[in-house]
């Protein structure tokens, strides 16, 4: 991380290799799209490098990493909502349940709202703490908290919808 | 129950899809150019905080002193000074010089003309008579004497502009929710025309007898419009491309990839002239240059439009641009092009479409 800092592209390099992955899937599980994901977990990425200067490296980069992405695809989802003249699809393009074992999980998450999908993702998908969610999104704890909570409720129902069928 | 689902959910991210290896390198490339270094400890801060200290108590009960004597007026809640000015200088030969600096457009044409306005885009019109900017979801046409020529609603945030070598047309792409599309609009501002909806991020580049631009598909691969008879072409070069740039004479293009740049001769197939990592590419004086990037420098790569090498050399710093007669350079604290220094600028301070005409 020092050396990432400090311009070497190298560390840089390896820094991006690191979290690609992880960045990428929290993108993909908060839009349900992978050209969505593929642009937001990008975005990301280039606005941390450009802010890499002014971190601060005793805090770890994940999370911060995590926070921008998520807060990236807010931003675009939410412009996305409001364009009434785009023709943009109303569902996310995530592969069929039966191609494997367990995607329902991944369906059911992407049928919540976007505001409930972000803070599953980021609970859940990345491991952030409530606390550490409400900082990154602007929110009070509580209505993360109670987001959590009614997310779990609305998936519980899917997935018992979906085992009844 | 919730424990179990809880559990489940903590999976999830391994339950989504591998992300696309392309669009990692794509990804990774942009990053890296975005990467701006912390500026370096100084050892002597310690020192210099201490003695920044004295000075300002020493000036604090100098300014007493005055002001108990009726000498010195002071007053608290000052108004914010604004932003900094940062004005471009004209290189020697050249008609005009534009650039977004720090997100605020700059442009300097012989006639003194400077401009100062945030913008998110910006091309020189031919012989830097005009330049086009993205400014506040509209595109805007303004003169050197500053006036505004037009003004035209794009709808969005217009993120890169080219203007046609004979000045009649502009091509720009304009970002609208999480689409970007591609439109043409005639240079008096009339006759917009949307010729792609999806495209990606990256500067159209028109051909030198501006019936033809090229830019980036949303697949990621090259197209060819010919404005003529309004049909595309694909260009076979693989995909993604992340930039592309016609010869100013001829029809030669080069594409950038990730790690490369090919270059598509006239009535030809692609052929690789640079792999690796490259910083900047372009047409200067008539042969593509690419700039590879070295620690402390930038290896010049010089290839005639068929493709055949034409030497290399290196220079100091980063290139950040190339320009149709000058490399422009960025050294410590400054961007040089040429014998001039075109402005002085904070390390952190990212330029862009820096234009010389």
């Amino acid at each position: 991380m020092r050396q990432a800092r400090r311009g070497d592209r190298e560390a840089a390099a390896a820094l991006f290799r690191r979290y690609w992955r992880d960045a990428w899937r929290a993108a993909y599980a908060i839009t349900g799209r992978q050209s969505l994901a593929d642009d937001v977990a990008a975005d990301g990425f280039e606005r941390a490098f450009a802010a890499l200067g002014r971190f601060d490296e005793r805090r770890p980069f994940g999370p911060w990493l995590h926070r921008i992405v998520a807060n990236r695809a807010l931003d675009l989802l939410r412009a996305e909502r409001r364009l009434s003249d785009e023709e943009l699809p109303e569902t996310p393009d995530l592969v069929p349940l039966h191609e494997t074992g367990d995607r329902s999980l991944l369906a059911a998450v992407a049928e919540l709202s976007v505001e409930r999908r972000v803070v599953v993702v980021l609970r859940y998908g990345v491991g952030m703490t409530p606390k550490q969610i409400a900082d990154a999104l602007d929110l009070p704890v509580g209505t993360v908290n109670s987001r959590l909570a009614r997310s779990l409720e609305q998936l519980r129902d899917s997935l018992e919808v979906e085992r009844v069928e | 129950m919730s424990s179990e689902l809880e559990r489940r959910l903590e999976g999830l991210l391994a339950e989504a899809p591998e992300p696309d290896p392309g669009a990692g390198e794509k990804a990774l490339h942009r990053s890296l150019r975005a990467l701006q270094p912390a500026p370096p400890a100084h050892r002597g801060l310690r020192t210099a905080v201490i003695a920044f200290a004295a000075v300002v108590v020493v000036l604090a009960i100098a300014a007493g002193s005055l002001a108990a004597a009726g000498a010195l007026h002071v007053s608290f809640g000052a108004k914010k000074s604004p932003p900094p000015v940062t004005q471009l200088v004209l290189p020697k030969g050249a008609n005009g010089v534009a650039a977004i600096v720090g997100g605020r457009l700059s442009v300097a044409i012989k006639g003194g003309f400077r401009l100062q306005t945030r913008a998110t885009a910006a091309a020189l019109s031919p012989h830097a008579l005009y330049v086009a900017a993205g400014i506040n979801h509209s595109l805007v046409a303004m003169a050197p004497s500053g006036h505004v020529a037009w003004s035209h609603d794009a709808g969005g945030q217009v993120i890169a502009i080219a203007w046609a070598p004979d000045g009649l047309e502009i091509a720009y792409v304009v970002r609208r929710g999480s689409r970007l599309a591609l439109h043409v609009i005639y240079g008096n501002g009339r006759n917009d025309t949307m010729i792609d909806h999806s495209v990606r991020a990256v500067r159209p580049s028109w051909r030198a007898d501006s019936l033809a631009f090229a830019y980036v598909g949303a697949g990621g691969s090259p197209v060819l419009y010919d404005l003529e008879h309004k049909s595309r072409h694909l260009i076979a070069v693989d995909p993604p491309a992340i930039g592309v740039e016609f010869a100013p004479v001829g029809e030669a293009l080069a594409v950038e990839q990730v790690g490369g740049v090919s270059l598509v001769p006239h009535g030809g197939s692609a052929t690789d002239v640079a792999d690796g990592n490259v910083e900047a590419f372009g047409w200067l004086n008539g042969r593509l240059a690419v700039a590879v990037p070295g620690l402390n420098s930038a290896l010049i790569r010089l290839f005639a439009p068929s493709g055949a090498a034409r030497g290399s050399y290196p220079v100091h710093g980063i290139v950040v641009a190339v320009t149709p007669t000058l490399l422009v350079v960025r050294r410590v604290g400054r961007l040089v092009a040429g014998r001039t220094t075109l402005v002085t600028v904070q390390r952190t301070v990212a330029v862009r479409d820096l234009a010389i005409g």
